[in-house]
């Protein structure tokens, strides 16, 4: 059984649509690569998941339930934003703490093993305002991580972390995927999306154009690496190619 | 709600600009009162601080935390929380270290230096302007994409009603001087919770024989118990509808 099913998903803004017409299904333990040029909807798919963004147009259906005023399924949902703010003056632990009775998270029903592997037990008495980038970054990881969740959102994971860290933040990716949870990541990065993807889902001008295996977009281009591939089989493209559609 | 506000206050009790505030309101009143032998001069001279002073800080302090504080918002948004929640958490947790910076800053010296009813007052009228402009703070900024410009919103509200209305009331007693225009005067000045503020301290300090006719009709409304509990109920509505209506723009709102 799918555990995201997006139908005829569409959002306006104005009279601008950032997306419009995307069907698409997402199974458990797949990991699923949202690429596409600036400005192609990825942001605007993901935001829609999470029920960030009002969809004007189709829904989507998180583990049966409409994605909607109730926030309830959201607690399934571990998300790691591109850009990780938190309240300033809050240490981590207190940052960690407010997060477990949000969730009303008990102790030993968490996901520590992210704390100790980045190295963010050593920064639990700091403040949030005293972390560098990648420090935040790293906290975030830990927050998307913690309460086993099904489904997974990244967004652009290993930007800002240093590439052990990011090595260790993929291993986590690949641990989370066999224990069956829906991975969605949004990169630029193609070996990133070569090595991980199951799935890669290409979106541009709003629309989702295709979704393919990254190997057989390779084999359809004759090329070994995803980047050369890429560019190759969306010129290969008819132009008002849109699946689902 | 609660565990969202418990920790934005622990947050916020740390937060330079709550603990400057208290500060700056401190030393101003200390510093009234230490070169002001007479008391009630002093007080006077303080409730037009705190008339100018409280709703601009909270107005430009909410507006600014809010923005500062987006993406975190986002990311508790996509918490099992609901929407309402969130808003409501961060309204009461802003308005409370605002409050308590004021009590403390305001508050601590006028019990030593003139404690009675017209402290009293003075401290319930900030504390709930307090509460008024943290609530339109807040609307203004859910409302707002833009920082700078959710700042200069607030700021031209906060002139509106510190001084542009107050021109207007003036207008219109001066050019309908020859009428009974104050039964008039009442509820336009209800509509202002700065003015209300001021009209409650005044007439505590018993400035209203000043005011002649308008003084006694003052006197005679809000200077009766009706008449404050229409105006506790008037700043009330002031605090709960912006509150309210924030809280339905950001549910509302694509984040």
């Amino acid at each position: 059984m799918d555990r995201i099913v997006i139908e005829g998903l569409g959002k306006r803004y104005g009279r601008q649509w950032a997306l419009r017409g995307v069907n698409a299904r997402f199974a458990p333990g797949e990991v699923v690569m949202v690429i596409g040029p600036n400005g192609s909807g990825k942001t605007t798919l993901i935001k829609c998941l999470l029920g960030l963004v009002h969809a004007t147009e189709g829904g989507i259906v998180v583990s049966g339930k409409p994605v909607g005023k109730d926030p309830s399924y959201r607690a399934g949902i571990g998300y790691m934003p591109q850009l990780a703010e938190f309240p300033r003056e809050l240490t981590v632990e207190q940052l960690l703490r407010m997060m477990n009775d949000i969730r009303d998270a008990r102790s030993g029903s968490s996901d520590d093993r992210l704390i100790n592997l980045l190295g963010v037990d050593a920064l639990l008495d700091k403040r949030i305002s005293a972390l560098s980038g990648g420090m935040r970054q790293k906290v975030s990881a830990v927050l998307a991580f913690r309460y086993r969740p099904e489904i997974l959102v990244l967004d652009e994971p290993t930007a800002g972390l240093d590439p052990v860290s990011a090595g260790k933040l993929l291993d986590a990716v690949m641990r989370a995927r066999r224990e069956g949870a829906t991975v969605i990541i949004t990169s630029h990065i193609m070996e990133e999306v070569q090595r991980l993807g199951d799935r890669v889902v290409y979106m541009e001008d709003g629309r989702l154009r295709f979704t393919l295996p990254p190997e057989l977009i390779a084999e359809a281009t004759g090329e070994k690496s995803l980047s050369a591939a890429l560019p190759k089989y969306i010129a290969q493209l008819p132009p008002q190619h849109v699946e689902g559609l | 709600m609660w565990k969202v506000c418990k920790y934005t206050l622990i947050d916020l009790a740390r937060n330079r600009f709550a603990l400057g505030y208290a500060l700056l309101l401190l030393v101003i009143t200390v510093g009234l009162f230490m070169l002001e032998p007479d008391n009630t001069k002093a007080l006077i001279t303080l409730t037009q601080v705190v008339l100018a002073l409280t709703p601009l800080l909270a107005l430009v302090f909410t507006i600014i935390w809010y923005f500062n504080q987006y993406e975190f918002t986002v990311l508790l948004a996509v918490q099992p929380l609901p929407r309402a929640a969130i808003t409501r958490a961060q309204y009461i947790a802003v308005s409370t270290a605002l409050v308590l910076s004021f009590l403390l800053g305001v508050g601590l010296p006028l019990m030593a230096w003139a404690p009675g009813p017209v402290a009293f007052t003075l401290l319930l009228t900030g504390s709930a302007l307090t509460l008024v402009f943290c609530a339109l703070g807040l609307w203004i900024a859910v409302r707002q994409r833009d920082r700078a410009r959710a700042v200069g919103i607030g700021l031209a509200t906060w002139v509106t009603m510190m001084l542009l209305y107050d021109t207007l009331l003036l207008w219109i007693m001066f050019t309908f001087s020859d009428r009974p225009i104050e039964p008039l005067i009442i509820p336009l000045a209800a509509l202002n919770p700065i003015d209300l503020s001021r009209i409650l301290i005044m007439l505590r300090i018993d400035l209203a024989a000043l005011l002649g006719y308008t003084g006694a009709v003052y006197q005679q409304f809000f200077g009766s118990g009706g008449g404050m509990l229409a105006s506790a109920a008037a700043l009330l509505l002031w605090a709960l509808v912006p509150a309210a209506l924030a809280t339905r723009a950001f549910a509302r709102k694509d984040l």
